[in-house]
């Protein structure tokens, strides 16, 4: 293994790439509809979150609330009008301060705020508000002071809005376009016009070319991932971890892409095989789009173990408690996969 | 001694339950140009992939510069060059990036892709994308492209297969520059004139198994038959032919009778071709 030659090769790979039809194609597509579906569904120039407030007291936090660029805070007189505001969405969440929360801030005693969210916020707006909350209560204290805040769902709760329910098929679809079908098609278009032969004939063995190939779908499928979850302002909280995931779900597309090319004799045939085996790929995306399929099902789809941290950590708040075992069988599925990729390198360079 | 840069030693490859090189044995030296003849699916291919690292041999073994190339691809894959016959360049790429990214796989010092493709005619378009390129001109890249990491041995397989004869001279030449240079030549065609006007020897597959190996002019000798031919006008006022072998002790008798009693028009020797003598120990043709 010669890691010179593997950077000419992803050089090769990575200039003369966006001259194939399928090099744009795999950045275009989920880009666009990426933008189309946040254009549809309002989330590309939505507003800032809404908080809504009762203060059944005097506190500071009203103000500093208020004084936040960015999020429209608006203040309620009572309870009745607060919870009617949330639930018909002029307000993301609505909190009640009780009377004397400055006082029981300032001695840092435990605190409880009651929220109430409209059910059909944005994920992001459920992450924004209650951490901004979290925040200006600690300007309040000047420290960590702990704060539970209890929340009651008001309006449609079943109703996910579908810019966030398209969300995991638009992630699916950046990872896997990207990382699947670049390698695929590259292997296989150099298998049909024989440049494979040409390469392979020189010191350059079949894995480096694999390498090659893998690392420009990697890269892709990462930073695909990662420009679709900012556009639809997904991104949550831990990024390193969600790029970690990312790059994980990125090996598993790259490896299929790879076992792909090397077996399937040309493009028309891998993308008859894209098109009927699409629903292995995009079950779990399926799944997440309409929550009243269970949610276990996806366990059958092996994208699944992609899918789920990613969505955990970017539209859920979740850690890595939610999603280790998950993350855990992923590795594994990469791990198997690198076996069958070494059985059809095996195979095409006895066929080449 | 003659040191050999080629050795085949009992070759063997099947696909499946087919045969495709059955246990040849050859040897080339350093320098020398070996026609490697056969009609399609001889095994002449399945050869030169065993030879080049392509196909591991299923018994037997390959010896290249004195390397065993199964156990030292790279090494020995570092100090060839392989010509394919079909045509196999980037073709959304300028003959420039080409050469360009050979050279870089080869680990090539101060390459210089323009006087490569000014010595194989190329200059002027080396910036032109190989699809817009014609035949003969990507089959002059393809050499070129070949001669990248001036290879110790080159492996050319019908490099002026369908050229016009002005390219295909090109080739030849290309040819004998390297044979000059200290190059071996690995030489698979079709065309028997071609073998016979560049190979110091030239080996007949056929069905998986050389049949003959040898310097052409000795195979010529050896199957072929000498004659010559004479036109003569006949009392009718046509050209009649008249042929004599020029093997038998009667030659120089009938030599003196067709002068003497005939009007002969034209004379000419004539030779058995490399193509007469594979199909008399084939039993078939080269396009067969």
């Amino acid at each position: 293994m010669n890691s010179r030659r593997i950077l000419v090769l992803l050089g090769k790979e990575f200039i003369h790439g966006p001259k194939n039809f399928m090099f744009i194609w795999a950045i275009v597509a989920p880009l666009a509809f990426t933008l189309v579906a946040t254009l549809a569904f309002g989330t590309l120039f939505s507003d800032k979150p809404k908080l809504g407030i009762l203060d059944e007291g005097d506190s500071q936090l009203v103000i500093m609330a208020m004084d936040i660029d960015s999020i429209t805070t608006r203040e309620y007189q009572d309870v009745i009008s607060l919870k009617q505001a949330t639930r018909s969405g002029a307000v993301d969440m609505g909190i009640v301060l009780p009377q004397n929360f400055d006082e029981i801030v300032a001695k840092k005693e435990a605190n409880t705020i009651e929220a109430y969210i409209w059910g059909e916020s944005l994920a992001k707006d459920r992450i924004i508000l209650p951490t901004t909350i979290a925040n200006l209560t600690r300007e309040l204290a000047d420290q960590e002071v702990p704060v539970e805040i209890i929340t009651v769902t008001l309006g449609d709760e079943a109703s996910i809005p579908w810019s966030e329910r398209l969300i995991p098929f638009l992630v699916l679809m950046g990872v896997f376009f990207s990382g699947l079908m670049l390698p695929s098609t590259s292997l296989i278009e150099e298998k049909q016009k024989k440049t494979f032969e040409a390469v392979v004939i020189t010191p350059a063995s079949i894995s480096e070319i694999f390498i090659a190939k893998a690392t420009m779908g990697i890269v892709l499928s990462v930073f695909m991932g990662i420009v679709i979850l900012l556009l639809n302002q997904a991104f949550g909280a831990n990024s390193l971890l969600l790029v970690a995931v990312l790059f994980l779900g990125a090996i598993m597309a790259v490896e299929l892409g790879l076992i792909c090319g090397a077996l399937i004799r040309d493009i028309t045939t891998l993308f008859t095989i894209w098109k009927s085996g699409g629903i292995l790929l995009f079950g779990p995306a399926i799944v997440y789009m309409f929550p009243q399929i269970p949610e276990w099902i996806g366990n059958i789809f092996p994208t699944y173990y992609a899918l789920q941290p990613v969505v955990e950590i970017s539209m859920r708040s979740g850690n890595w408690s939610n999603i280790s075992l998950n993350v855990f069988i992923l590795i594994a599925i990469d791990i198997i996969l690198l076996f069958f990729i070494m059985l059809a390198a095996r195979r095409l360079m006895q066929r080449t | 001694m003659v040191e050999q840069a080629i050795i085949a030693d009992k070759l063997t490859y099947s696909y499946n339950n087919l045969l495709a090189v059955d246990h040849i044995s050859f040897h080339v030296a350093k320098g020398e140009i070996l026609g490697f003849l056969g009609p399609n699916g001889a095994g002449k291919t399945t050869s030169v992939k065993m030879l080049t690292g392509q196909l591991k041999p299923k018994d037997g073994k390959a010896i290249l510069l004195g390397l065993d190339v199964a156990e030292n691809i790279e090494r020995v894959q570092s100090e060839i060059g392989v010509c394919f016959e079909e045509t196999n360049l980037y073709q959304r790429m300028s003959a420039v990036e080409n050469l360009n990214l050979f050279a870089r796989l080869f680990n090539v010092k101060s390459f210089n892709a323009y006087s490569l493709l000014a010595r194989v005619g190329l200059s002027g378009r080396e910036k032109d994308r190989v699809e817009n390129y014609s035949k003969g001109m990507k089959q002059r890249l393809m050499v070129a492209r070949s001669l990248v990491s001036k290879p110790q041995i080159l492996f050319l397989d019908e490099p002026t297969a369908g050229l016009d004869p002005t390219s295909s001279e090109a080739i030849r030449n290309i040819i004998l520059e390297e044979r000059k240079r200290g190059a071996t030549i690995f030489l698979t065609t079709h065309d028997m004139m071609e073998a016979d006007k560049l190979s110091d020897r030239v080996a007949f597959m056929n069905q998986g198994k050389i049949l003959a190996l040898d310097k052409p002019l000795n195979l010529k000798q050896k199957y072929g038959k000498r004659a010559l031919k004479a036109k003569v006008a006949s009392n009718k006022g046509s050209l009649e032919i008249r042929e004599i072998n020029l093997d038998t002790p009667q030659t120089a008798e009938e030599i003196q009778k067709l002068f003497h009693n005939e009007k002969v028009v034209t004379i000419h020797s004539e030779e058995a071709t490399l193509e007469d003598i594979f199909i008399k120990i084939t039993g078939r043709g080269l396009t067969e």
